[in-house]
């Protein structure tokens, strides 16, 4: 068994934790030895969200430089928990942003996404930016761009298992009404990544 | 089907949050009275309760504080019945008074505490080390470190309180409470242990006679319950060499993956320490025989550390102890790296080197934010409109401390729940200015209403301003004695705010919604131009969860004809985040815009549109 590190990041509201709690139910239904972090705080609708799972560790927590893969649902968040990755790592981020509050009234800039995705390349061997909410909203709902992710991460091999047992989870802990939508959305992120 | 959490299914494999797997820990070991009060991180383990009350055997409750809370509980108990009361750290400190005499009384039944703590401060005023507490009441301590840890160790501190009368700590990190494992299910008890009440005075009636009898039996219960420490499976020795390792809590998890990570799994000799206190001071003696140096993991104070050092001094043990010092801090969270760092000075390695990129700076941050058609958002925008930096803001703990940002920027102090009345009376009364008190309703009943008493009968000069949102919003809508509805079921008898605060004696009192901008204006002049303890109720429900509970959003949202300078204005200073600048423009985003109106009132560029059109 290969011990991995994932370090999951989004806004509030984006679907990161539910993300995160499919990654770590598929891994139980592999038989993999999974732990899982999240840490509720303040963080209200909009504020920062921290997640993790990793395999084959005992504790919930990954600091600085220990991250296998980082997934980024947000561009900015990506950029802020680039600190996370290990040299070598991989990085899967939505391309498409979420302006905070500050950069709505206009008081603070917002990276580029080239910007992000040169400091992105520098740390990690691999990088993929995609457009999720746009894929999404293809797949039949703005709300599973956290489901396209995972599943571009799943076809970049960054997750410890393959697509069928994604796709197995989206079935069997996803509502019924969402299961086909989060399917096709699994499916665009795969495509995005294999191109 | 019933809750897996409910089900009898040993053996089963579920992926549970660390306080679910407490939920269920504290059923296998037949608990059969809960109460609380909410606070991150121990929120999810009353509202998992709550969430099953219909279909489990127990009772629960919200209680309005963590003092009431433990009394009602300390009540149960006393009546022969399982009892769990739960509360975050900060909650012991308002507990405190009747945790400290009932740990001599005894309760029956079995009582555990859940002090979830919150090292790193992720949502909390402080990072105090509660097992302190452990220590000054006279509490055995467990410490779980994983989620099957959280179930399994809450069934035998539950176990261990009902055979011995003795309330027992479960002390838990945010971590702890957080993290997200597979627990193996254990059974449920067919029949609940239940111990009818037998009245003995001697024992239940802390008059001094009995009391100074009561403190040498707690020390007697604490001794023998110190030899179960010593062979109890939660502490235990792995591992072998001239190093050792003692840990507790989450640090145990943390050392476990720095052993792997550097090479060493094996080749130190670990003690980990679940049942943390009465300490097993005869296995730390006979652990540390053959050993060199001995390092000690845990997060903030040095409580293992410094007994450990007292124990090796009185038994004549000569052995270098590393514990807190450059390394590892009194302060946050340790890591796994920091583990590493630790284990490798201790065996004379050189320091890790940094391996990643550093930080970025200045980058735009996200602080947590008052909702978009938040009321509270419309209560500071208007108070601060009428008060301004002339009058001091007195803000207490809940939603609304997020006004402290500009441009709100409506708390200049708080010191703990519910002491923004009382704080807010002492430095209105010290410093002779304008003083205004926020408080939020759950708040309010918590402890805030001893405040406003005491106001009245000083006669401070304050006013002190309710932000009732018909819940207890912050730790995830708990309902509490002010609202009319339960998630079960109706609540006949809601305690009125406004005739509550009549009979404290505050004689100005108003209630209005604060989305009403003319009204509530109007109504915070008049309270200026008077004096004494007088009180603005400003009443509107919470945004989110009204929609949560009515399923749909309002009809109406707001949207910007033309960008002029009023709407600019508007922009800056009620900085709803339902409000994007988008070159020169401002327009509103229909997603998160709630439909509360209350910018159309401020100028005249906002109009209300149908939603969707």
């Amino acid at each position: 068994m290969q011990r991995t590190r994932i370090f999951f990041t989004g806004v509030g509201g984006q679907g990161t934790l539910t993300a995160t709690k499919l990654v770590s139910l598929t891994a139980l239904d592999e038989g993999l030895p999974v732990t899982s972090g999240e840490i509720h705080g303040m963080a209200q609708r909009g504020g920062v969200v921290e997640s993790t799972v990793l395999i084959g560790y005992l504790s919930p927590k990954i600091t600085h430089g220990e991250a296998d893969v980082l997934l980024g649902f947000e561009l900015l968040e990506t950029l802020r928990a680039l600190c996370y990755v290990k040299p070598g790592g991989k990085l899967l981020s939505n391309s498409e942003a979420l302006p905070p509050l500050s950069v709505a009234t206009g008081k603070a800039d917002y990276p580029s996404l080239e910007s992000v995705r040169a400091k992105a390349q520098a740390v990690a061997s691999q990088a993929w930016f995609l457009p999720c909410r746009t894929l999404a909203e293809k797949a039949g709902s703005a709300q599973s761009a956290n489901t396209v992710l995972l599943g571009a991460a799943c076809a970049a091999h960054a997750l410890p298992f393959g697509m069928e047992a994604l796709e197995r989870s989206v079935r069997k802990y996803l509502k019924p009404a969402l299961a086909e939508i989060n399917l096709k959305a699994l499916a665009l992120g795969a495509e995005a990544v294999r191109g | 089907m019933p809750s897996p959490l409910l089900a009898d299914t040993a053996g089963e494999k579920l992926l549970l949050l660390g306080n679910e797997a407490i939920v269920r820990g504290a059923l296998e070991g037949g608990v059969g009275f809960v109460s609380c009060y909410p606070g991150t991180p121990s929120s999810e383990v009353p509202d998992t309760f709550f969430r099953l009350s219909r279909e489990g055997d127990y009772y629960f409750e919200y209680s309005t504080n963590e003092k009431v809370a433990l009394e009602v509980g300390a009540g149960a108990a006393l009546a022969g019945v399982p009892t769990l009361v739960t509360m975050k750290h900060v909650g012991v400190n308002v507990a405190a008074d009747p945790l400290l005499t009932l740990s001599y009384i005894t309760a029956p039944g079995g009582l555990v505490l859940l002090s979830a703590d919150d090292p790193g401060c992720h949502s909390s005023q402080n990072e105090q080390d509660n097992r302190h507490y452990a220590r000054l009441a006279g509490l055995p301590c467990f410490e779980p470190a994983t989620a099957q840890e959280c179930k399994d160790m809450t069934r035998d501190a539950l176990h261990l309180a009902t055979r011995t009368g003795q309330p027992v700590l479960l002390r838990t990190t945010t971590r702890v409470n957080h993290v997200r494992g597979p627990v193996k299910m254990g059974s449920l008890p067919k029949e609940k242990p239940y111990k009818p009440f037998e009245r003995k005075l001697s024992q239940f009636v802390p008059i001094p006679a009995h009391s100074r009898v009561h403190h040498r039996q707690l020390l007697d219960r604490l001794e023998a319950i110190g030899h179960e420490a010593e062979r109890s499976p939660w502490n235990k020795v792995s591992g072998a060499g001239d190093m050792g390792v003692v840990a507790s809590g989450i640090s145990r998890c943390y050392l476990a993956d720095a052993l792997h990570e550097e090479g060493m799994e094996g080749q130190v000799k670990v003690l980990d320490l679940g049942f943390s206190y009465p300490m097993p001071d005869e296995l730390i003696l006979e652990f540390v025989k053959g050993l060199k140096t001995l390092l000690v993991l845990e997060e903030l104070d040095p409580l293992v550390e410094n007994h450990i050092r007292a124990l090796l001094q009185r038994h004549g043990v000569e052995l270098t102890v590393l514990g807190k010092g450059d390394t590892l801090p009194l302060w946050g969270e340790y890591s796994t790296d920091l583990a590493r760092q630790a284990l490798r000075s201790a065996m004379g390695r050189q320091a890790r080197t940094v391996d990643h990129c550093a930080p970025q700076q200045g980058l735009a941050m996200r602080p947590p934010n008052l909702c978009a058609g938040c009321s509270h958002r419309a209560s500071y925008f208007t108070v601060r409109e009428v008060f301004g930096d002339g009058a001091f803001y007195s803000s207490d703990i809940g939603c609304y401390t997020l006004g402290l940002l500009p441009p709100l920027s409506a708390a200049d102090f708080l010191v703990c729940m519910g002491s923004s009345i009382s704080t807010g009376s002492g430095f209105a009364t010290a410093s002779g200015r304008p003083t205004i008190g926020f408080i939020g309703d759950s708040t309010f009943f918590h402890s805030g209403v001893t405040g406003l008493i005491n106001a009245v009968y000083n006669n401070h000069d304050i006013l002190v301003v309710i932000l009732d949102n018909r819940t207890t919003a912050m730790t995830g809508h708990q309902p509490h004695p002010g609202v009319d509805h339960t998630a079960i079921g109706p609540n006949e008898r809601p305690v009125e705010i406004e005739p509550l605060v009549r009979a404290c004696g505050v004689q100005h009192v108003k209630t209005l919604s604060p989305l009403n901008h003319k009204a509530a204006k109007k109504a915070l002049e008049e309270m200026k131009a008077l004096s004494g303890p007088r009180v603005i109720i400003f009443r509107d429900p919470c945004v989110i969860h009204e929609r949560r509970t009515s399923g749909k959003p309002k009809s109406q949202v707001a949207t910007v004809a033309e960008t002029t300078a009023g709407c600019l204005d508007v922009l800056s200073s009620l900085a709803c985040p339902a409000f994007l600048k988008d070159g020169g423009a401002v327009r509103v985003d229909e997603e998160m815009c709630s439909g509360c109106m209350f910018c159309l009132q401020l100028d005249k560029s906002f109009k209300a549109k149908k939603r969707g059109a």
